[in-house]
């Protein structure tokens, strides 16, 4: 339990600096923006409750927030994300899927539902974060074409994220 | 009580879920006016000076290219040295505005609204409302201060209006950003009548106190759509490059002050 903590506060830390010192100076255009701090809220425990999850995404966005200086912005995408994590979790499994599984990785569930879980989660979160950050509706197109595209490659480079620190066991 | 509390425990999440995303939804609404926008970012010492570390880290890989702006601007105020400009305007300006240099050490091209911070603060006289320039160009005004940092609203901002002049008659017109490109600009308000080639410059107007007239704004990308029958539109190619800015100079006009009195009695 201990080491799970000290586990998850690293993984909290190295994906807040990897958001602020790399991601957000990567540019690929005004419609891709990066946001692989998420990840921290895909990888939590099946066994977390939804509360915990919705406290953590609100801390990890506002951490985010206070350094890009837009505060409120990440953190109400992230809460959302962590809200509907249980309910897209609930509608990509069977409930005999999940037994003796603890982290919804990779490694324990397979690449294809990762992506699928991912896509749908990283895709709400983007949603609501161009969305509020337009702040009208007069931008739609523009907030669509950039939630998809966005989404796209924050998942593909989560998923080398994922890779890169933990190479898949043979 | 017990009903409150099975009650809680049905709809403990939605009820936190409201509360937090309630919380999020004051903290943008309170910073959606561009003056506040950038005030926790700035007036927070722990992240100015987070900015500030990256940014002294970043500028070891950029010595080089630092070093020939440096040298370039050395040779432009040597010439401006060297040339006696004994006319009376030149002096007027001198007078008037004067430039503090600072270093960019937060910036953003691809947001909708997009800030920069410099390292320079009220420690430094620097307040709202100043206007930004660098070598190239207009970069944006001052919106926030806090005492070693200052927040820029750049060019690159919806709520950016800059007003111009086109080089070759005079003419004044304001420039906006559409957030779509931070190459490119739009230039309103223009006389419909005013027939624009590609490639005509546009310079500030002098007519705000933030920035002394001729400061360089862009060119003309392409022609015009006519809004109605009064005013058109084209696209602006901005001079200045916002993604490599680096130094800027905030520029302080000495007589603001007694500027907007005038303006406040009449």
């Amino acid at each position: 339990m201990y080491n799970k903590l000290i586990h998850n506060i690293l993984r909290f830390i190295l994906l807040l600096v990897l958001q602020l010192l790399v991601f957000d100076n990567l540019n690929f255009g005004s419609y891709i923006h990066l946001h692989i701090y998420v990840l921290f809220i895909l990888l939590l425990p099946f066994d977390t409750p939804q509360w915990r999850l919705m406290i953590d995404g609100f801390l990890i966005g506002l951490a985010v927030d206070v350094f890009n200086g837009t505060p409120g912005l990440n953190a109400a995408a992230t809460v959302f994300l962590a809200f509907m994590r249980p309910f897209i979790i609930g509608i990509t499994t069977r409930k005999s899927d999940l037994e003796g599984k603890n982290e919804p990785s990779i490694t324990e569930m397979g690449l294809s539902w990762f992506t699928v879980y991912g896509l749908l989660l990283i895709l709400m979160h983007n949603l609501v974060l161009f969305w509020l950050e337009a702040f009208s509706i007069k931008l739609l197109g523009i907030i669509i074409l950039e939630t998809l595209l966005s989404s796209l490659v924050s998942l593909l480079t989560i998923i080398l994220i994922i890779y890169l620190f933990k190479p898949v066991k043979k | 009580m017990y009903n409150l509390f099975i009650f809680l425990k049905k709809h403990g999440a939605v009820i936190l879920f409201i509360l937090l995303e309630v919380i999020c939804l004051i903290m943008i609404v309170q910073s959606l006016p561009y003056h506040n926008r950038k005030m926790a970012s700035v007036s927070n010492g722990i992240s100015g000076n987070f900015l500030k570390t990256v940014s002294n880290w970043n500028d070891y890989l950029h010595l080089k290219r630092e070093n020939e702006t440096l040298a370039e601007q050395n040779a432009l105020l040597l010439k401006r040295l060297g040339c006696d400009e004994t006319e009376s305007d030149m002096e007027y300006y001198d007078d008037v505005f004067t430039y503090v240099p600072a270093h960019v050490v937060n910036n953003s091209i691809y947001d909708v609204n997009n800030y920069i911070v410099i390292d320079k603060g009220r420690a430094d006289g620097i307040e709202p409302d100043m206007g930004v320039i660098c070598e190239n160009g207009v970069v944006g005004k001052v919106v926030n201060v806090s005492s070693h940092f200052a927040s820029v609203m750049s060019m690159l901002n919806t709520y950016s209006i800059i007003s111009c002049r086109f080089v070759d008659n005079q003419y004044v017109a304001n420039v906006v950003w559409d957030s779509k490109n931070y190459r490119y600009g739009l230039v309103k308000d223009i006389p419909s009548h005013l027939i624009i080639n590609k490639g005509d410059t546009l310079v500030t107007s002098g007519f705000s106190n933030s920035f002394p007239a001729d400061v360089p704004v862009g060119t003309i990308e392409n022609g015009h759509d006519n809004d109605n029958e009064m005013f058109s539109t084209a696209k602006l190619k901005f001079t200045t490059n916002f993604s490599t800015l680096r130094h800027v100079f905030v520029v302080k006009n000495n007589y603001k002050s007694e500027i907007d009195s005038l303006c406040i009695t009449n």
